[in-house]
């Protein structure tokens, strides 16, 4: 099962609308668990949260084995510089693990026409693909147009996908199948 | 107790320097070290034990993988030979990364030197060759998608590095993996301050594949060892080669030894008269019907169909087009196409 909890208010609908692009890539129920304070104490000097942190603290979810989270945020996250510095964050997962988070801070505007709402609601969906992905150990993909290439490649499209890979796809119907319950 | 002789004596070792961090001898472990089992990942050294197998007493190192927490047990004496390796350093990840980040050069194309390569990086390159698989395989990715094989050694190189460079740098997985493919993928716009990239590990060139020698016919009928068999295969193999050898001379002077010989000459007359040659052409595949056939039927046949056949073609065709793309050319002129 895949539990959605916002930390910001999101449209109903947006979320009606994630829950079942969720169940299409992966083939796992999935629901709307509510929303969770966003834990500020992880907020850095420059304004934006610690997205390692904010998995660390954020209000825990009831789940039962094999059960993922993911949290949506509207606040801007940041990662810990790595050897080259740090790369923009679009979201983070433990990989493997259980919970996940997606920022919408940075999407293209959602505007009011039913295009632009269309456009957003499918890069969140395929965000939230990509970091739910990752919970059921799906690495980074070379295909720019498998929801797992990573999120700044200047290879993707502006408007991408919100599917897998057929590589990517059998690995997670694999690990699904896998899973203990 | 001594182990087998090495498998091709003649064949000189080479020496390599070897790969830093490799363990050599399993007294440099020690419990809790974090150690790199080739292809497996990163290990913990769980404890060094004494275990009982078939009536030997062995020690044996256990390691245990942080991933999933399997277990592999290694005779204390086999830890030099399976290529345990420590965790890289600090120093090492960071020429990894500048690695990644460098732009790379063409990717090998063949991809049975390519696959071979990559499964011995993997083994035996340590954390760089981990990394020039990753980064090889990926630059050819933007060439073409990798097949099934190559796409799964990519996931499995790509899984590898990822653990250790979390386990050396100490961070999540996710994180180390962002980092990597901020390497490899960097967004537009952004330019990394490169060091030069650590020396390319060297590997050990593989034995030579041994043709086996080459043995004459008849001894290789000897080794078969028909004769314990009370099989006597002389008198019948000679009397069937003095059958057989009746023929083919004849055959052979008919039709494949006169016809190497007449297409010699064919070749020889082409360039003075064209419609020659055809002739010339012809009269091999009439000779080779007429050794195939039995001699009651008639070869005499065979042949002038043949040869009326085949001097046709270019007698009736060649010439043809010449001057058809003469004036094809000649009409492409701009002067005369315009009047046209």
């Amino acid at each position: 099962m895949i539990r959605v909890a916002t930390l910001d208010p999101l449209d109903p609908a947006d979320v009606a609308f994630l829950t079942k692009a969720l169940y299409r890539a992966f083939g796992v129920g999935t629901e709307h668990a509510g929303a969770r304070p966003m834990p500020h104490h992880a907020e850095g000097k420059d304004g934006r949260i610690d997205a390692v942190q904010l998995l660390a603290d954020v209000e825990r979810v009831r789940t039962f084995a094999d059960d993922k989270v993911l949290y949506l945020t509207a606040a801007p996250l940041s990662l810990a510089p790595g050897p080259l510095g740090a790369p923009p964050c679009w979201g983070f997962a433990l990989y493997g693990g259980e919970r996940a988070v997606v920022s919408t801070s940075r999407f293209p505007a959602r505007g009011v026409s039913e295009a632009s709402v269309e456009a957003w609601r499918r890069r969140l969906g395929r965000e939230s693909i990509h970091a739910v992905g990752h919970l059921w150990d799906l690495h980074h993909c070379y295909d720019a147009k498998c929801a797992m290439h990573p999120s700044w490649s200047p290879n993707l499209p502006p408007n991408p996908e919100m599917d897998l890979c057929s590589f990517c796809r059998e690995k997670s119907e694999r690990k699904v199948r896998l899973a203990k319950t | 107790m001594r182990g087998p002789p090495p498998r091709h004596p003649d064949d000189q070792r080479e020496q390599l320097p070897p790969v830093e961090g490799v363990v050599a001898d399993a007294a440099d472990l020690s419990v809790g070290d974090r150690v790199v089992y080739p292809n497996q990942g990163v290990c913990v050294v769980a404890g060094i034990e004494e275990k009982d197998i078939s009536g030997q007493k062995l020690v044996m190192v256990r390691m245990q993988s942080v991933e999933d927490g399997a277990t592999v047990s290694v005779p204390w004496s086999k830890v030099p030979t399976v290529g345990l390796r420590r965790v890289a350093t600090t120093a090492q990840i960071e020429g990894v990364f500048h690695y990644l980040a460098a732009v790379f050069d063409d990717p090998e194309l063949d991809w049975k030197i390519r696959h071979r390569d990559n499964a011995d990086r993997l083994i035996a390159g340590g954390v760089l060759g981990v990394a020039e698989v990753v980064k090889g395989l990926h630059s050819l990715s933007r060439i073409r998608p990798l097949p099934t094989k190559e796409r799964e050694q990519y996931d499995n190189a790509r899984h590898l590095l990822v653990q250790e460079v979390a386990e050396s740098l100490r961070v999540a997985p996710g994180l180390a993996e962002d980092y990597v493919d901020y390497a490899l993928m960097p967004p537009t716009g952004t330019r990394f301050d490169l060091k030069p990239p650590p020396t390319p590990v060297m590997l050990p060139s593989r034995p030579r594949k041994r043709r086996p020698a080459v043995v004459e016919e008849g001894e290789g009928l000897d080794d078969l060892g028909l004769g314990d068999l009370g099989i006597d295969l002389g008198a019948d193999l000679d009397g069937a080669l003095a059958a057989v050898g009746g023929e083919v001379p004849a055959a052979t002077e008919g039709g494949e030894g006169a016809a190497a010989g007449e297409g010699e000459a064919a070749g020889a007359e082409e360039g003075a008269e064209a419609p020659v040659p055809a002739e010339t052409k012809a009269r091999p595949v009439a000779g080779k019907k007429a050794a195939a056939k039995p001699a009651g039927k008639k070869p005499a046949k065979a042949a002038p169909k043949a040869a009326a056949r085949k001097p046709a073609r270019p007698a009736g065709k060649k010439p043809a087009p010449k001057p058809a793309r003469a004036s094809k050319a000649a009409g492409k002129k701009p002067g005369k196409g315009k009047k046209r």
